[in-house]
């Protein structure tokens, strides 16, 4: 046990020594985590993002004086369009011709349930006329604008924040044109949430889980083959082997070094998640701590598989970044794969990262791409075997 | 067979080897061999590159299996070194590398921590002179100090057999002799030392028994002392000279049939000293040559080798 325990505390102390280690697997998930949270935070200011929304108006009265509700489908409609080669704020869903308001709002709706749109703005009935009361009393509240985004899209949470901008910009000009304006008195638009979960989540929020699993990922897929061949090739692994220290004990202790790193990723990013870019995510649940500990297995398991499929270490490097770009961008970390054409979707459905990244989601509370629980925790486990099984009878220790 | 018996009883066997064989594909690494090792003597395996020394000593450490033969260690015999065994043997692999980002202190207590009994940290760092580097990185320690480093890793459980696979190559003649002061330390707390060297003067200065190794055989085995012995009473005249003339070379060669040339070096076996150096310096003024450098030796194992193989140990 001494020498489990010895070989865990010595993989940790060179994981914190090596500067690559250091830098790949501790400073860069902190790094994406921040740059990713702030960019995402501040989309649409700079212009360069598109969001396909529906605007839905359903205000049918006429009132004397002029079509509020007009000026904010206009509004979003020149928002729709951009000069030669720059690309829109906004592209907009469009009734067909004859289809009526409900029918378009029911469209709408079906297609960002299905994350096909990432708002619905919806213009309610009565508009003009609470709009044409506050400019003749400024304490009248105007009906609001209804915002519907869903929050298992980071992408619609992300054009809330802006359609609300643009909605309370319109209600700023026409209230300053009427010599009406009290910046007191300004409303936002209320804001409705679709999906699983009904409260508004951060993005912060809905990425930490991600970015912790990215974290572990990495630190499996690269950390522990680049380790296993790299001591092999250096004939480190030999020298423990001429010892009483077998590979079983060899393989357990790094297992137990391994798991100190991604406690440590994890606390250092929920410690920045949570009181840098205010993050609200309960860790604590037992599911989340199960879909941890299933991902830091599997990410393991992993791993070994690369060990076992490599013959150097450069190999390793290979194999790993091979297998770390489907795993990652087709797993649903950073950004949803529920419409990914169907020839991606085999390697989404075939993927572990999706099942664990949505069984982590899930059992925060954070939405999730609705995979079902027991598959959640099925697939995972059944890569865990696959992946075991092929290293344990595949894997060199440079030991006859 | 003789000479495997005699040493079988002397001080007590601690390690002894019958028939070992090991293939690689079709060639034959370890082709077997056989020999006994003695308890509280330093046992060196001599061979060039290639001879199957390490081939030999990775299996009795228990990093390959033999394809026959058999071990007999402590007493007991093993068809492969197992983790008992291992609890008392230590190890000083030919190309063995640490962790580079460990300090000198933690990668001792790393493979103190391997073993059920073993030395205090500061006790092996002591004893190899690591003591000022305790909190160094092994990435920042000098070729010697990390051999040395090595050594004390080999130590650290106090193994009653050790097993030094090349210990000096690589080395400057400084660290080298660090090294064998040391060993010759552990020679002296009768510690069972088996050695492979493709260093004559190494394989001289520390060995009590000499198995020279090549192409997987053992082709001669005794003390250093016997080994030489067996070129009978020669005596050895070695010296350089430039642009010796083929006619010159001839009628010495004609005169010591011995004669060895090695880039500019001769060297003459010579029964009876006197007429022969008379003889040689009569050749070199007759011809016009400068003796540079002349020795007149014992026989080494080097001309022990020479004279089994034809080849010279580094060749």
């Amino acid at each position: 046990m001494n020498g489990i325990i010895a070989a865990a505390r010595a993989y940790l102390a060179v994981s914190l020594r090596e500067r690559v280690t250091l830098f790949w697997f501790l400073i860069f998930p902190v790094f994406l985590f921040v740059i990713l949270a702030l960019i995402f935070s501040s989309t649409g200011k700079q212009g360069k993002m598109n969001f396909k929304i529906a605007v839905v108006n359903e205000e049918k009265a006429t009132v004397a004086g002029p079509d509020f509700a007009a000026i904010v489908v206009h509004t979003f409609d020149s928002l729709s369009t951009a000069p030669s080669g720059q690309e829109p704020l906004f592209t907009l869903l469009r009734p067909h011709p004859g289809e009526t308001t409900a029918a378009f709002r029911a469209r709408a709706d079906a297609a960002l349930n299905r994350e096909r749109i990432t708002a619905v703005v919806v213009i309610p009935p009565g508009f003009n006329g609470a709009m044409v009361a506050r400019l003749r009393a400024s304490y009248a509240t105007p009906t609001p604008i209804k915002v519907i985004v869903n929050n298992s899209s980071e992408a619609s949470r992300v054009a809330a924040g802006i359609i609300a901008g643009v909605i309370s910009g319109i209600d700023r000009e026409v209230l300053i044109r009427a010599g009406q304006y009290v910046p007191s008195d300004e409303t936002k638009p209320v804001t409705e949430w679709t999906g699983k979960n009904k409260h508004a989540v951060s993005y912060a929020s809905f990425l930490l889980p991600g970015v912790i699993l990215m974290a572990f990922f990495t630190s499996g897929l690269f950390g522990v083959p680049g380790t296993i061949l790299y001591s092999r090739d250096r004939h480190i692994l030999q020298r423990y082997f001429v010892t009483p220290f077998t590979p079983l004990r060899y393989l357990l202790g790094f297992s137990i070094g391994q798991l100190g790193l991604c406690l440590l990723q994890f606390a250092l990013l929920y410690v920045i998640g949570r009181f840098w870019l205010g993050a609200q995510v309960n860790f604590g649940r037992p599911g989340a701590i199960l879909f941890l500990v299933l991902g830091f297995f599997t990410f393991l398991a992993f791993g070994f598989l690369v060990a076992a499929l490599a013959k150097t270490g450069d190999g390793g490097m290979a194999i790993g970044n091979l297998l770390n770009i489907p795993l990652i961008f087709l797993g649903g970390l950073f950004f949803p794969v529920g419409n990914l054409p169907l020839a991606l979707k085999v390697v989404v459905f075939a993927n572990p990262v999706t099942y664990i990244a949505a069984g982590l989601r899930m059992s925060l509370g954070l939405g999730g791409e609705g995979m079902p629980l027991v598959a959640s925790i099925a697939v995972p486990i059944a890569w865990i075997g696959i992946c075991s099984l092929i290293a344990a009878r595949r894997i060199s220790w440079g030991v006859q | 067979m003789g000479y495997y018996h005699d040493m079988a009883d002397i001080n007590g066997t601690l390690l002894q080897v019958s028939e070992l064989t090991k293939h690689y594909g079709d060639i034959r690494a370890v082709d077997g061999i056989s020999f006994s090792v003695p308890r509280g003597t330093v046992f060196t395996i001599l061979g060039p590159n290639g001879a199957g020394k390490t081939t030999t000593l990775e299996i009795l450490e228990g990093l390959r299996p033999p394809d026959s033969g058999t071990i007999e260690i402590f007493g007991k015999r093993v068809r492969r070194v197992d983790r008992r065994v291992k609890e008392r043997i230590g190890v000083l692999l030919q190309e063995a590398n640490f962790e580079p980002y460990l300090k000198v202190h933690e990668t001792i207590e790393l493979f103190a921590a391997f073993f059920a009994h073993a030395y205090a940290t500061r006790d092996i760092m002591a004893l190899v002179s690591l003591t000022e580097k305790r909190n160094a990185l092994v990435k920042n320690l000098s070729g010697g100090q990390r051999q040395r480093l090595a050594l004390g890793v080999a130590l650290v459980n106090d193994p009653d057999l050790l097993f030094l696979d090349e210990p000096t190559t690589g080395l400057d003649p400084q660290a080298r002799h660090n090294i064998w002061s040391i060993v010759t330390g552990l020679k002296e707390r009768d510690k069972t030392i088996v050695l492979t060297t493709h260093y004559m003067e190494e394989a001289e200065a520390l060995s009590d028994y000499v198995c020279i190794m090549d192409h997987g055989k053992i082709i001669a085995a005794d003390t250093p002392r016997a080994l030489a012995a067996r070129l009978g009473k020669e005596t050895m005249i070695e010296f350089t000279a430039d642009q010796v003339p083929a006619a010159a070379r001839n009628s010495l060669s004609g005169r010591f049939p011995q004669l060895r040339q090695d880039g500019g070096t001769i060297t003459l076996e010579v029964a009876d000293l006197v007429p022969a150096l008379q003889h040689l310096l009569g050749w070199a003024a007759e011809n016009g040559i400068t003796l540079d450098n002349l020795v007149i030796r014992q026989p080494n194992l080097e001309d022990v080798f020479l004279t089994l193989t034809g080849r010279r140990l580094r060749e």
